[in-house]
């Protein structure tokens, strides 16, 4: 399909420009760029090794096209170096591992929130004007003004250790062994959970406000006037018609959401000293780790693409207008 | 849609978080009168509970955590509202040129805004911080306001491509008026709701992201502001520890600041379009449907 | 005249206000005969759309109907209907055609799907029959009956407002009200619409309330018509009395503002 091929086309360029920023940023500061790049990791870093990531960078002898051609050509080979701080581990074993709890997390949390708001959105529309849309509307405005940093920790203090229902770091217990099996699940969900609960209460709101001030806006159109004239049922005419229709805008705000929870995830996962890349990158910052700084915009630019990518597939899939006959 | 002069002073929400930033920003101005200590003084014990003398308590290192609040809001507000107008010039002057110009400009353009729409933003600016290195405030608002403004730009130009067909307009252009009047004098204008929403929307966002940044460990720990509060407070496990003052008063005083400048948000966007509103306004309709007068 | 089909008598109706209230309708009373075509004329505004609605009891909160206002179809009063009364006598009894061709069909479903969700809500159809019944529908509109797996968009604005009227007639309804229905449409294919509505309605008996800022278009179509200013009734009276011979003043401007027709050719 054409639409979707360039999308494609167009994230691709989007990666590029990443990639296209951690190049020319440390060459960009004042100094040498190799100095800055690998000064964390002192004289710890065998000089092979050092050498092995400086071609990786593109720290090679010659004009600057071939610097970056090189870099590009690393990044495209799955080569992002290795990172300071847990050396001599990839960058990409180091982040890959965290990625699983991250995309997991985030995930579940945006499916959740979105279903949810998504609901309350339309009942509130629907009954728009009454107690429960306006209990909706503020709560919405208080849920969604609170910085997600702010949430985190006034979570984690009263669930985590004020009130001690729920453990306040790992993705699991460390003492189980990582395998398929009912008690390390029942772990990872029992630590998930204020998480999740975190960034559900950071993004349920927007949802809500987006498909109420969204569905607000159509209940004018012929189509639902005509839906009522027809007799149908008042919930039939709500999700059909008004919410079937509404659900298409809400969904593109979906795409734009999408670095608000990206970024509201790396921010729960510190303070929640969750596994995932938020929390990894947090140690990579104090450790001045820049392999690992690095890469992790690459990599969550890559997640970004994806989800938008999916965002748009279904999008496509929900407004017949966009398939081709 | 009829605008509203006095819209703004009739909605609830807006008195409400009025209220609140003009508050916020009473107490920053006023510091100094309000507190005998210094911000980044060593005034008592480490860690001492909410008493007569720190009534928000101290920090780790004996600051009076009071003290470093009323001054930090002045950090907070400033780097929001500097870096939240910045984010809004940059958006809406590329808006309205992509917009109004169309063509190679509105192309070039638009493919920036969406292209930096799709990069997610709180790493690019890790990243950016993470080179900068201990970024101060200032840094932080100039760098808000390079990445941040795609959004704006996006919602602007939409906009100004329906006021471009606008009667005025066209007569303007007949006229012969040159471009940057009719952008700045005729499109402009019509856009100010736009802009406003924009223009909030950016604060909070400059006020959330600056706050993060910081907690994350990339702002400059010697500037006083909420976020290297909540750092310094994090760094010290406050919350492990107990000392929940440390850290909850940093917390709350944000979340108080990013419920006033919602509460005029969404009362800037309800004034915009009055079928957003939420409140009841059926309360005559109703009394008239219980006294039997009537009907539907 | 025979009994009459519909019977609209003192019908009020205000917008309350938060301080005062519009006054959209003003104490009208008219009737429509089985199978009458009857007009309500007048410039936007007027109300002549809110009494369209108020037929199918439409209206939403600010809108009140006051107390003494009555519409009776074969001599029911509409406005007593509970939730499930109203639900079965919209549509089965008043359909409705809507302003804008273009919009009143939902965009992301099927036209099967807009006609099956009649047919089961008011008959209990199944899929299999109210496939057939879409089909009989469409071609009554000449619409090929394999066209209702598409979609709204893929058809054009008039072709969607004989899909609409198909709709419409989908549960043989004795009463058809008909608020602007050509008004988005290019002058020949509003003139296809309304002779192919004429037709169906000699064929099928339906009765007509057809409403119209186009005089013109009313004098043709319609048996009798009434003129509304500022929520009144002002005069109504049969076409041609109304294109001859009219009463008010209002009439009379009406016709000033008109260019000279073509001797009122009834269709």
């Amino acid at each position: 399909m054409a639409f979707l091929l360039r999308r494609l086309c167009f994230y691709l360029a989007a990666f590029l420009a990443a990639a296209t920023i951690n190049f020319f940023l440390p060459r960009l500061m004042p100094g040498d760029p190799v100095q800055i790049m690998f000064s964390s990791a002192g004289a710890e870093l065998p000089p092979e090794s050092l050498q092995a990531l400086k071609l990786t960078f593109g720290f090679v002898d010659g004009p600057l096209w071939q610097q970056y051609l090189t870099y590009l050509g690393s990044i495209f080979s799955g080569d992002l170096g290795r990172s300071i701080k847990y050396f001599p581990l990839p960058v990409t074993t180091v982040l890959g591992n965290a990625l699983i709890w991250t995309v997991g997390l985030m995930g579940t949390a945006t499916i959740v929130s979105f279903t949810l708001g998504t609901f309350l959105g339309i009942l509130a529309a629907w009954r728009r004007g009454s107690l429960f849309d306006v209990i909706v509307s503020v709560g919405a405005i208080f849920a969604t003004s609170v910085p997600a940093v702010v949430t985190s920790l006034i979570v984690v203090f009263f669930f985590g250790f004020t009130l001690n229902w729920f453990p306040t770091g790992y993705a699991a217990d460390p003492a189980l062994d990582p395998a398929f099996t009912l008690q390390y699940l029942g772990s990872v969900l029992y630590h998930g959970i204020l998480p999740m609960l975190t960034l559900c209460t950071v993004l349920t709101g927007g949802f809500a406000v987006t498909m109420r001030n969204n569905m607000i806006n159509l209940l004018g159109e012929d189509y639902i006037i005509m839906a009522r004239a027809k007799g149908l049922s008042d919930s039939h005419v709500m999700l059909w018609y008004a919410a079937r229709n509404a659900l298409l805008p809400t969904v593109s705000s979906l795409a734009i959401a999408i670095g608000t929870i990206l970024g509201g995830s790396l921010v729960t996962e510190v303070v929640f000293n969750y596994p995932g890349l938020g929390n990894i990158l947090y140690q990579a910052i104090l450790a001045r780790d820049y392999p690992v700084i690095q890469g992790q915009l690459l990599i969550m630019t890559a997640t970004m693409l994806v989800a938008n990518f999916i965002v748009d597939v279904s999008y496509v899939l929900l407004d017949p207008r966009l398939k081709r006959a | 849609m009829k605008t509203q002069p006095f819209g703004l002073i009739r909605n609830r929400k807006a008195l409400v978080g009025v209220a609140i930033i003009a508050f916020i920003l009473l107490v920053a101005i006023a510091a100094p009168l309000l507190t005998p200590y210094d911000p980044g003084a060593r005034v008592g014990r480490p860690h001492q509970a909410p008493s007569l003398a720190h009534w928000l308590g101290t920090t780790r290192i004996g600051q009076d955590v009071f003290t470093r609040l009323i001054y930090g809001a002045r950090t907070s507000l400033a780097v929001g509202f500097g870096a939240g107008l910045l984010i809004t010039l940059v958006g809406t002057a590329l808006g309205i040129l992509a917009g109004y110009r169309g063509g190679k400009a509105d192309e070039v353009i638009s493919f920036f805004t969406n292209m930096v729409l799709v990069v997610p933003n709180l790493p690019l600016l890790l990243v950016l911080a993470a080179f900068i290195g201990q970024a101060s405030p200032w840094v932080i608002a100039l760098i808000l306001g390079g990445t941040s403004w795609a959004w704006g730009a996006r919602v602007t130009r939409a906009e100004t491509l329906s006021v471009k067909q606008k009667d005025y307009v066209k007569s303007a252009e007949m006229m012969g008026e040159p471009r940057w009047r009719i952008m700045t004098f005729e499109i402009f204008p019509n856009l100010i709701s736009i802009v406003g929403i924009n223009f909030i929307g950016s604060v909070i966002f400059a006020i959330i992201t600056q706050a993060t940044l910081e907690f994350l460990g990339l702002g400059d720990p010697k500037v006083v502001s909420w976020g290297t509060m909540l750092y310094a407070a994090q760094k010290a496990s406050a919350l492990s520890v107990g000392a929940w003052w440390d850290i909850l008063t940093p917390c709350f005083a944000l979340a108080f600041l990013g419920i006033g400048l919602s509460l005029l948000n969404f009362a800037v966007d309800e004034i915009a379009n009055p079928r957003l509103r939420t409140g009841n306004r059926l309360g005559r309709w109703s009394a008239l449907i219980r006294s039997g007068e009537g009907r539907l | 005249m025979t009994a009459p089909l519909l019977s609209v008598k003192n019908l009020t109706i205000d917008y309350i206000g938060e301080e005062k209230d519009f006054r959209a309708v003003d104490n009208v009373s008219f009737d429509v005969a089985p199978g009458e075509v009857f007009g309500l004329a007048g410039e936007s505004g007027c109300g002549k759309s809110t009494i369209a609605f108020a037929i199918s009891r439409l209206h939403k909160p600010p809108a009140l109907i006051r107390r003494e206002s009555s519409i009776l179809l074969n001599g029911r009063n509409v406005l007593d209907l509970d939730d499930k009364g109203l639900r079965d006598f919209r549509w089965r009894e008043v359909a409705m055609v809507f302003q804008s061709a273009m919009n009143s069909l939902n965009p992301v479903l099927r036209i099967e799907q807009q006609f099956y969700d009649v047919l089961k809500t008011h008959k209990g159809m199944n899929r299999t029959q109210a496939r057939d019944r879409t089909a009989e529908m469409l071609k009554l509109v000449d619409i090929a009956p394999d066209r209702m797996r598409d979609y709204p968009h893929q058809f054009s604005g008039g072709m969607r407002q004989r899909i609409v009227i198909a709709i419409c007639l989908a549960l043989d309804p004795r009463l058809v009200v008909m608020d602007e229905p050509t008004t988005a449409l290019d002058v020949v294919v509003q003139r296809e619409i309304l002779q192919r509505i004429n037709e169906l309605r000699r064929s099928l008996g339906f009765a007509v309330l057809f409403i119209t800022h186009d005089l013109g278009l009313m004098v043709q179509f319609c048996d009798r018509i009434g003129i509304m200013l500022a929520g009144k009734l002002v005069e109504q009276n049969t076409a041609e009395a109304i294109y001859g011979s009219p009463q008010h003043d209002y009439t009379k401007q009406l016709w000033a503002s008109f260019p000279s027709l073509h001797g009122g050719v009834l269709l």
